[in-house]
């Protein structure tokens, strides 16, 4: 009996990790404001940029300040969490930075050594998602009568992509406040776009993750991309394992230079051959490793997310 | 006089069943024009939460029949035709990719769309069913009715993916 339960237990953790290991890296999607409806509502920071004057969005101030906005974004957040899409929340995503900010600038060891950070990491501490969701609206009055135009994009944070959409003008209202007019705006169009960001995943799931890939080179670095290796070009070399190792070879060449180039519409595979779910790092250490073993070339790999990755030849 | 008592009975159950089978031949034609895409959808307003608001154009001999299939066309259009959008309410697309789902996964549509079937989970009429005095229109014989449902998609949607019809929405 005891032999039993536990063979069952056995088969039950086994099912259960072949379950956890078919499961693909699903993208995270954020809500946020467009920089259009920032810039309208005046929630801008301003700096100067070598003589340039440069204005970013300043989510921090909006979410602090705009109840309507607030209310949106947890409408959104709600009606895609129903449907099997869970968001992550921009607020709390900044309030977590912030914290860790703080924390880290009071990390310190034991003999005193503070925690290591490359100009590069402090750069990239930014809210982060893999499909942004950015939507404006305006505010429409024809005499007594009020109308929300909104829209609604999904954009792709690495290929610039705008993989779902859905925009209108609401019904025209002579009584309904602001918030009642936003909240069928949401009701109104998040089901198309819910539908166009599926075909994005079903997409995905048929034909491959799409991403970029960056190669460069160290100054270090004894050659270039054009550097011969047993009679051919580094980047030949390169080209062809991104042709190799991509789903029915699609990838386009973007850029390619004798010190960099560009994959742009890479079509990775959602899992490795030990079916493993796959990102853009994983996938792009392939080659990294490619270079080691076979032509002892060092290289670096930084990734962006789950759909960029950047290799930097010469040196770790 | 006996006799008599009994010719008028007979007639008496012979008028019910022929009323009994007028109707129901009725309703056949109707679930016949169902399949066969006779209807017509479009959009009212926005629904609230999880449901669409939707007038259904359903043609009948009997009036009564037409107000009763506008609940299944309703629910067979949302599945299987989407419906035009008007000024402030967008149009929205069917739930399912393939209209053939109809006949691949008739073991669930069939009992689904069975006179009290399933698909009554997902549909109220607005209004208890009235009807505006220029919905309700006479075609020749018949009748073109047009009554406002409201369709519970979010659930309808749900028992889709449930059933294996739909494939759940975010999964890769």
């Amino acid at each position: 009996m005891k032999t039993t339960k536990m063979l069952l237990a056995a088969a039950l953790t086994l099912c259960l990790s072949a379950t956890a290991y078919s499961q693909a890296k699903k993208p995270t999607i954020m809500v946020a404001p467009s920089d259009v409806w920032c810039n309208k509502n005046g929630y801008m920071t301003a700096y100067d940029n070598q003589g340039t004057t440069v204005k970013v969005p300043s989510y921090k101030a909006a979410l602090q300040d705009n109840a309507d906005l607030l209310l949106v974004i947890s409408k959104i957040n709600e009606l895609m969490q129903e449907r099997g899409f869970p968001l992550k929340n921009l607020e709390s995503s900044l309030k977590s930075l912030d914290n860790q900010a703080a924390e880290d600038a009071m990390l310190m060891s034991k003999s005193g050594a503070a925690a290591a950070e490359s100009p590069i990491d402090k750069l990239k501490q930014v809210a982060k998602a893999d499909i942004w969701m950015q939507m404006t609206w305006s505010i429409n009055q024809t005499g007594p009568k009020k109308s929300i135009t909104f829209n609604l994009q999904g954009l792709d944070a690495y290929t610039d992509k705008q993989v779902a959409g859905a925009s209108g003008t609401g019904q025209p209202s002579f009584s309904s406040e602001l918030p009642v007019l936003l909240e069928e705006a949401v009701l109104a169009h998040i089901d198309n776009f819910n539908a166009q960001l599926q075909s994005h995943f079903d997409d995905m799931a048929a034909n491959g993750r799409e991403v970029a890939l960056r190669i460069r080179v160290w100054d270090s670095f004894d050659g270039d991309l054009e550097s011969e290796y047993e009679g051919n070009e580094l980047r030949n070399i390169i080209e062809n394992w991104v042709s190799d190792n991509t789903v029915n070879k699609q990838f386009s060449t973007t850029d390619a230079t004798e010190k960099i180039m560009l994959f742009e519409q890479v079509r990775i595979p959602l899992y490795n051959e030990k079916n493993r779910a796959l990102d853009t790092r994983g996938w792009a250490t392939g080659l990294q490793k490619m270079l080691k073993n076979q032509y002892q070339i060092d290289s670096k790999v930084m990734m962006k997310g789950l759909g960029q990755a950047q290799i930097v030849i010469g040196e770790k | 006089m006996k006799t008599v008592k009994i010719v008028k009975a007979w007639c008496a159950v012979s008028i019910i069943a022929l009323i009994v089978a007028a109707c129901g031949a009725a309703k056949k034609v109707a679930d016949t024009d169902t399949k066969q895409w006779r209807y017509e959808l479009e959009a009212v307003g926005v629904g609230v939460q999880g449901t669409y608001q939707v007038k259904v154009w359903s043609y009948s001999k009997d009036a009564g029949v037409a107000i009763e299939q506008a609940k299944k066309n309703a629910v067979h259009g949302i599945i299987f035709k989407g419906f035009a959008g008007i000024r402030g309410v967008p149009s929205q697309k069917p739930l399912v990719s393939t209209p053939s789902a109809d006949s691949e996964r008739k073991d669930f549509f069939e009992p689904f769309f069975a006179d009290g079937g399933g698909y009554m989970k997902f549909v109220n009429l607005s209004n208890n069913g009235a009807i505006a005095p220029g919905d309700r229109i006479k075609i020749g014989k018949e009748y073109k009715i047009g009554v406002v449902v409201l369709v519970n998609v979010a659930a309808l949607r749900k028992e889709l993916e449930n059933a294996g019809i739909v494939k759940k929405l975010g999964a890769i």
